[in-house]
């Protein structure tokens, strides 16, 4: 009953905060996708906001960041859609596990979790290749690049997407 | 509080992500049977996103060419020397390059050879690279309103990046030759002496080199053959250069390409449309379509009216004999110059 009282007085986020996770992935996506095309680090704000404020990062929200990756970076519809939903499944069902994590551990949890985004991406862009005669199966060496600079990029990544979940979120799971 | 937690996740967020998967799923098979779903969605984007892709494009290009230049300060001298020497060779070429084309000119006239289509081209710059894990794009500042349309080729300084494969009203994107969904009918001409050209279908793999397929078994291909497109299906050009022969150790074929996508960024947009063929007007004499007119008759009353008259048919009859030595000629100094 106490802990019914304390999330009914949660106070309702704003739009703007509520807002804050998509814009952030869709600005992520922007920033894959400009001519500095090294840059990764596109999970990033999903796996964040899914372990800290899943309610924040919705399913939609994800699919949303997903279709927009999907538009700019003109590839298969629906590829990386569907890997970064699959992912914010994985992430979400073992939420606990994933955010008990800390020091290098989160590194090698973040890792895990951008493995799995990049190989349901491959495998669904292969089983394309098989549906068309005459497509050879996708190379593993640029999606094997994009997971390493993926997790390069981690550290970075979750260091500005803390700082302006702090700015402009506030509260994580533990504050509330 | 995380039992509250767990309960608010499983109670609002469970049943949503089963359809948003659902909604992934059927996504992605939408998208297999209508490639062109986002097309619009795409393009549409991009012209908007285009002042400021072009804006990032700036400061980008001016740090790569910052961050290329670096290591060549070293070398400058030894590069210098070897421009130099590369200029004195092209100058060369360049001579015999007139040289030929106006032979080449005659002959096409003689032959009432139908010319090839000329050409318009729009230059481009490139705004944006989707250098994703499967795919190899890019996207230029020019679409409908310059006259791109989908199937043009592209090409920078060096020979042929790829293809515009959708337009919009200002932003074009190229599926690159590297792109696995990439098909290019090209020939390879054989190393002198081996056969002539060979037809094949270069297609991409998302590597750096292109697959050669469908080429026959009989031929035998060498390192460094060249590949220029073959015109095959009237959508890109024939002749364009695209690269040379390399082999791997399978066995297999690949194509080293001359362009550089990724460093390119000024390109052209070759606008090929076969205009309707205007072979030369059968009225016209071959000696003056060749550009060799003969002189008119002196009249008798003037002196050595002998020695005069047969120059007219002597200037007819010169390039016969003539024209086969001058080929090998050419073709001896075009060897030269190889060498």
């Amino acid at each position: 009953m106490a802990s019914l009282e304390r999330a009914g007085s949660t106070p309702r986020p704003g739009a703007l905060v509520v807002l804050t996770p998509l814009l952030c992935g869709l600005t992520c996506v922007f920033i894959a996708n400009i001519p500095i095309s090294v840059l990764g680090g596109l999970v990033v704000p999903v796996y964040f906001w899914c372990l800290v404020r899943p309610d924040l990062m919705t399913p939609a929200a994800v699919l949303t960041i997903g279709f927009g990756e999907d538009i700019m970076s003109g590839g298969p519809p629906g590829v990386w859609t569907l890997a970064f939903v699959l992912t914010y499944a994985l992430v979400a069902r073992q939420r606990d596990s994933f955010a008990g994590l800390s020091g290098l551990a989160a590194v090698v949890g973040f890792a895990g979790a951008s493995a799995f985004a990049c190989a349901t991406a491959w495998f669904t862009v292969a089983f394309l290749a098989f549906l068309t005669p005459g497509l050879h199966l996708p190379p593993l060496a640029p999606i094997i690049g994009e997971l390493a600079m993926t997790v390069l990029f981690y550290v970075p990544t979750a260091l500005v997407v803390g700082w302006l979940h702090h700015r402009m979120v506030g509260a994580s799971r533990g504050d509330i | 509080m995380a039992n509250a937690w767990k309960i608010a996740r499983k109670s609002n967020a469970q049943l949503p992500l089963v359809i948003v998967i659902a909604l992934a799923i059927v996504l992605v098979l939408l998208g297999k049977a209508q490639s062109g779903l986002l097309d619009k969605a795409r393009v549409h984007v991009t012209d908007l996103m285009a002042p400021v892709l072009q804006k990032v494009r700036a400061p980008v290009a001016g740090f790569d060419r910052f961050v290329g230049s670096i290591d060549q300060i070293f070398s400058v001298y030894e590069q210098n020397l070897k421009l130099k020497e590369e200029n004195a060779r092209l100058r060369q070429w360049r001579n015999a390059a007139v040289v030929l084309q106006g032979r080449v000119g005659r002959y096409q006239a003689l032959l009432h050879a139908v010319p090839d289509p000329k050409m318009n081209a729009v230059l481009a710059q490139v705004i944006g690279r989707a250098n994703r894990p499967f795919l190899q794009t890019m996207i230029l500042n020019a679409g409908r309103q310059n006259h791109a349309l989908p199937g043009q080729a592209v090409v920078d300084a060096r020979g042929m990046i790829g293809r515009i494969y959708l337009t919009g009203q200002r932003t074009s994107w190229v599926i690159l030759l590297t792109d696995l969904n990439s098909r290019i009918p090209v020939i390879i001409s054989t190393s002198a002496g081996h056969g002539g050209n060979v037809q094949a279908m270069m297609t991409g793999d998302n590597s750096a080199y292109p697959t050669l397929d469908m080429v026959s078994r009989t031929v035998t291909l060498h390192e460094g053959d060249q590949v220029t497109s073959s015109g095959d299906g009237g959508l890109l050009p024939s002749g364009l250069p695209i690269g040379m022969v390399v082999s791997d150790r399978g066995g297999g074929w690949h194509v080293a390409l001359l362009a550089d996508p990724g460093a390119s960024q000024d390109v052209e947009i070759l606008n090929f449309s076969k205009p309707p063929e205007t072979p030369p007007a059968t009225a016209q004499l071959p000696v003056e379509a060749a550009g060799l007119k003969p002189q008119p008759l002196q009249p008798p009353a003037q002196p050595a009216p002998v020695a005069a008259a047969p120059a007219p048919a002597k200037t007819v009859s010169a390039p016969k004999p003539a024209a086969p030595e001058t080929a090998a000629s050419d073709a001896a100094s075009a060897e030269d110059l190889d060498r």
